[in-house]
């Protein structure tokens, strides 16, 4: 039967190309488990071992500031992705389903906000939040990682949205529901899965966001993880031993990882294409 | 319908629209009205900004490394519509409706979940010359082994953009996967019952039918790709001798290593128009206004 | 601007309000408190140092560390315009110190220049790197010479001794590269593309080094061209590493691939991270003159200061620490820390390889000279260190990669 041969090649194609993926993440783990003694260039291959491991973690939480900034990048991580969802969510429901005028044109400003390199924006963000006492506050960076997140969410809850038919929406109407009611009971539950993927990339970015953090926080209490672990490395001496860097630099991904694992099971709903 | 006039839901559709907007224009927006006033001055970060009209724009033009800049940024468009995008349909729809198929994405996913350091290491692993990849292709005997897969041009933007690929496939699989679990049963029942398997299920029924996270992946793709800043200052620093050098990472130059900052906002403003236009362009085809979707299936 | 920055407040403010409630971080404060916001792009280990200084006179440091040095330099020139400017913070010598002077941002410090010079705390030499227009700025975290480290294990495993001379180093190469081993680190890009370029300009004639960072020689001289023709001529001897390779100088000395690594003093503590010892495993020896004629021998040297921006909160604060910096209890904690070379001739370097190179450099043959990373214009800069990595990549006739750099360096000298 050519539909369990059709089911037996696309295991044997996703595993391939899943391992081959996972290649440089093993090659990530294997010289995180090396002192820097054992570490060397020419053997990049060679597996690692516990002690060493263990030993570069234990640095890790005993000589470097990184573990510190963790809590307070898991509050950005979570809050800020939050608001973008909602806000991108009121966006799409606005320009799709409610149908507002010149909808595209607005739903295009708010797509305009990805258009523009980052790297440009961070000084005069500096100036501004420096001015208006947003600098170096928890506050300045929750709005800023909420607003730089909302475009993308704003582009997958309007096409989401798009995909819903509009039969759905009258029916709200002739039941004489209210738009706010709409959107919370019937729009939003439907989307879960879209409302998940913009969360769970958007919470991936803020936490993995450096340039930001760099320029717009600076005590201990705002810093998040990334600007900690970059500054571990070194050019002019000082500075952690390479292996350390890495094993800090793996360390620091374990939450957005398991992030990924655990939002997995929301996409095994949807009708199954199995069978063709 | 009269409710497309109904001043009741407009109202309302305001009440949705405002906040996001405001956040997105108050923070992303105005910081780009100054980058418009810095691109006609002279200004080294210090001091006062001293008008200069548009001889930033002309100097920019002038440097024989903008047109390399300009070229190697539309590979990185093309590469990574092809690359990433396409490979993550690949996946999207092979782990579709697979049991266990959830699982079998997780592997595309765990780069993008990597911090900025590891994956600049990974990639440094990888791609150095004698690095793992040449260290694998040497044990098994295969050619290659000798590529300086960093310093050759084009090669190194070609060894970017598959790099780049690693990390961003699980993202576009990710949205695939939306948009199919979107799709609405009763066509496919309806085609399946016709004979459609197969190929040919995919490019008349589930593509078109894909097509609101085609629109996304796509877009997206495109405007990523015209910013690709942040592995190439990893991987070449634009290098050697500027020959890897994108858009994104001229404008970086100008900026941060010179401290010219009218020169680099000119930069990036000239990158913004490009990828606007882009945008424009390719939204304006797809995001029909009003009802996209419908269209779309129909046509 | 200024519309819109109140516009931005206003609704900013409002969106802030409406989501969040601030939780503002303390941590600016006067200059009495005894806590001084220090930012720094460097990596060093200033929490350790700063409970010595708690100690020595009650001052500690809040520090935060910028990893990446461009996109820090820009926020330290935006910091001025606000009520955030640092306290203290680090900074480069040469030409970027001059720009924050011209628009008199950093806070003088010639009292503190001038009573550390009389106390014998640090060498004249020394404080004409800090001085612009016949007054002193910032004050000296540290002072590194450049020296070159050499595996002690391989020169002894090929009976090696350190060279004297250039032509001794070049015959110690041979050897080396017959029993392959490579002589020399040398990676290119953005930093240490200049490193070999500014060891054999200079040792073959610092006049022309210098001319080179005022404009007065041109790229393209015949001279420069020699110098570029030694560099190809040993990069075809095998003496170099590949500049493609991005493992680090210290695990290739480690793991005996090479042999000897030119840097500044600094590099110790770096060595010490993969397990080389001072002394048993590597030593340091004056880079020898190219040119045996020339009368000294130059040694580059870089400074990493510490600067107080003249419109900071805690600008007496700032001060106070700067000149502590100077002391010879803060040189001495600092070098017992950091393992390099302390500039206080009153402190003791913490290993027997840098008390003697100390010595060494004090005689009066040795000449010191800014290293190019400071001393060369920032475009300039750029502009060098992009061919001379291109020159690496693809080693050749130097001169369509000096007319390169010389283009760059029309445009500058014309408008300045």
């Amino acid at each position: 039967m050519s539909g369990r041969i059709g089911l037996i090649t696309r295991y044997v194609v996703l595993g391939g190309l899943g391992i081959i993926w996972l290649l440089p993440i093993y090659l990530l783990l294997a010289n995180a488990g090396k002192l820097t003694s054992e570490y060397s260039g020419s053997e990049l291959w060679s597996p690692g071992n516990l002690p060493a491991l263990l030993s570069n973690v234990g640095e890790v939480f005993s000589t470097t500031d990184v573990p510190s900034g963790l809590g307070v990048t898991f509050l950005y991580a979570t809050i800020a992705p939050l608001i973008a969802v909602i806000l991108g969510a009121g966006i799409g429901f606005a320009v799709i389903v409610l149908k507002l005028k010149h909808g595209f044109f607005w739903f295009f400003v708010v797509f305009c906000g990805t258009v523009f390199p980052l790297q440009i924006m961070v000084i005069p963000l500096f100036a501004s939040f420096s001015q208006i006492g947003l600098f170096d506050t928890f506050a300045g960076m929750t709005i800023v990682y909420a607003a730089v997140a909302t475009p993308f969410s704003a582009f997958v809850m309007r096409n989401f949205f798009a995909g819903i038919a509009e039969t759905v929406f009258e029916a709200a109407v002739v039941d004489g529901a209210s738009a706010w009611r709409i959107f919370t009971r019937i729009y939003l539950p439907m989307s879960r899965s879209a409302l998940v993927v913009v969360f769970i990339l958007q919470a991936t970015w803020v936490w993995n966001d450096l340039l930001l953090a760099l320029v717009l926080t600076q005590s201990a209490s705002t810093r998040p993880v990334m600007p900690l672990l970059a500054a571990l490395q070194s050019t002019e001496g000082g500075g952690s031993a390479y292996t350390v860097v890495l094993t800090a630099a793996l360390i620091v991904s374990i939450p957005t990882a398991l992030l990924f694992m655990f939002t997995q099971r929301v996409f095994q709903r949807g009708l199954s294409l199995g069978q063709y | 319908m009269s409710r497309r006039s109904s001043t009741n839901y407009q109202r309302a559709a305001w009440g949705f629209l405002a906040p996001g907007v405001v956040a997105v224009v108050l923070v992303l927006h105005l910081p780009v009205l100054y980058t418009v006033f810095l691109s006609f001055t002279d200004f080294n970060g210090l001091g006062d900004p001293e008008f200069i009209g548009i001889d930033n724009y002309v100097r920019m033009f002038r440097d024989p490394a903008v047109l390399t800049s300009i070229t190697n940024t539309l590979l990185w468009v093309v590469g990574t519509l092809v690359v990433p995008v396409g490979l993550g349909l690949v996946v999207a729809y092979l782990a579709f409706g697979l049991p266990g198929g959830a699982w079998l994405r997780v592997p595309f996913l765990v780069p993008y979940a990597l911090s900025g350091v590891a994956v600049g290491v990974v990639f440094s692993f990888v791609l150095q010359n004698g690095g793992a990849l040449s260290q694998a292709l040497a044990f098994l005997n295969l050619p290659g082994s000798e590529l300086r897969w960093l310093q050759d041009a084009p090669l190194n933007t070609f060894a970017m953009i598959i790099a780049s690929a690693w990390q961003g496939v699980g993202v576009n699989a990710l949205l695939f996967t939306v948009g199919l679990q979107s799709i609405p049963k009763e066509p496919l029942e309806a085609a399946k019952v016709d004979g459609a398997v197969g190929w040919r299920l995919f490019r008349f029924m589930i593509w078109p039918l894909l097509r609101p996270s085609t629109t996304i992946v796509v877009g997206l793709s495109i405007v990523n790709s015209l910013k690709t800043f942040d592995i190439v200052q990893s991987m070449t620093q634009g290098g050697p001798n500027r020959v890897s050098e994108t858009l994104g990472v001229t404008m970086y130059r100008n900026t941060f290593l010179n401290s010219e900052y009218g020169l680099g906002a000119a930069v990036a403003l000239f990158l913004t128009v490009i990828t606007l236009a882009a945008s424009i362009i390719y939204l304006r085809r797809q995001l029909t206004i009003g009802e996209p979707v419908k269209k779309a299936v129909r046509s | 601007m200024r519309p819109t920055r109140s516009a931005a407040a206003a609704a900013v403010l409002l969106l802030g309000a409406a989501a969040l409630s601030g939780c503002s971080a303390g941590g600016s404060s006067g200059a009495d408190s005894g806590e001084l916001t220090f930012i720094t792009d460097k990596t060093w280990d200033f929490d350790t140092f700063s409970a010595e200084s708690k100690k020595d006179i009650d001052v500690s440091l809040a520090t935060t560390a910028y990893a990446d040095q461009e996109a820090f330099q820009a926020f330290v020139k935006q910091s001025f315009r606000t009520n955030k400017s640092p306290g203290l913070f680090t900074w480069h010598t040469g030409g970027q110190l001059e720009e924050l002077v011209a628009e008199d941002l950093v806070a003088p410090t010639t009292d503190i220049w001038t009573k550390a010079v009389e106390n014998g705390d640090v060498a004249e030499s020394v404080r004409d790197l800090y001085t612009v227009d016949g007054e002193q700025y910032c004050t000296p975290i540290s002072v590194d010479d450049w020296v070159m480290y050499y595996d002690k294990r391989t020169f002894e495993e090929y009976g090696l001794t350190a060279p004297t001379t250039w032509e001794e180093m070049m015959t110690v190469s041979d050897t080396l590269v017959d029993n392959g081993v490579t002589p020399f680190w040398n990676a290119g890009g953005n930093p240490w593309a200049f490193v070999w370029f500014q060891i054999l300009a200079a040792g073959t004639d610092l006049d022309l080094y210098t001319g080179l960072t005022t404009g007065e020689v041109d790229w393209t001289d015949p001279e420069v061209v020699d110098v570029m023709n030694i560099w190809l001529d040993m990069k075809e001897k095998g003496y170099f590493t590949d500049p493609g390779s991005k493992v680090a100088a210290e695990t290739q000395m480690k793991d005996q691939e090479v042999a000897m690594i030119p840097f500044g003093t600094w590099y110790a503590s770096t060595l010490t991270t993969v397990g080389l010892e001072s002394g048993t495993d590597w030593g340091v020896f004056p880079i020898p003159n190219v040119n045996p004629d020339q009368e000294t021998t130059p040694v580059a040297i870089e400074t990493a200061p510490a600067c107080t921006a003249e419109n900071s909160p805690q600008k007496d604060l700032g001060l106070e620490y700067a000149e502590w910096w100077m002391s010879s209890e803060a040189q001495t904690a600092w070098s017992e820390q950091e393992g390099n070379l302390p500039y206080n001739p009153n402190a003791e370097a913490s290993t027997e390889e840098f008390q003697a190179i100390g010595a060494e450099f004090a005689d009066p043959s040795y000449e010191f000279y800014l290293r190019w990373y400071e001393a060369a214009p920032a475009p300039i800069l750029t502009a060098s260190l992009d061919q001379f990595t291109g020159f690496m990549t693809n080693p050749g006739d130097p001169t369509p990669y000096l007319e390169g750099i010389q283009q760059v360096a029309d445009e500058y000298w014309a408008g300045n």
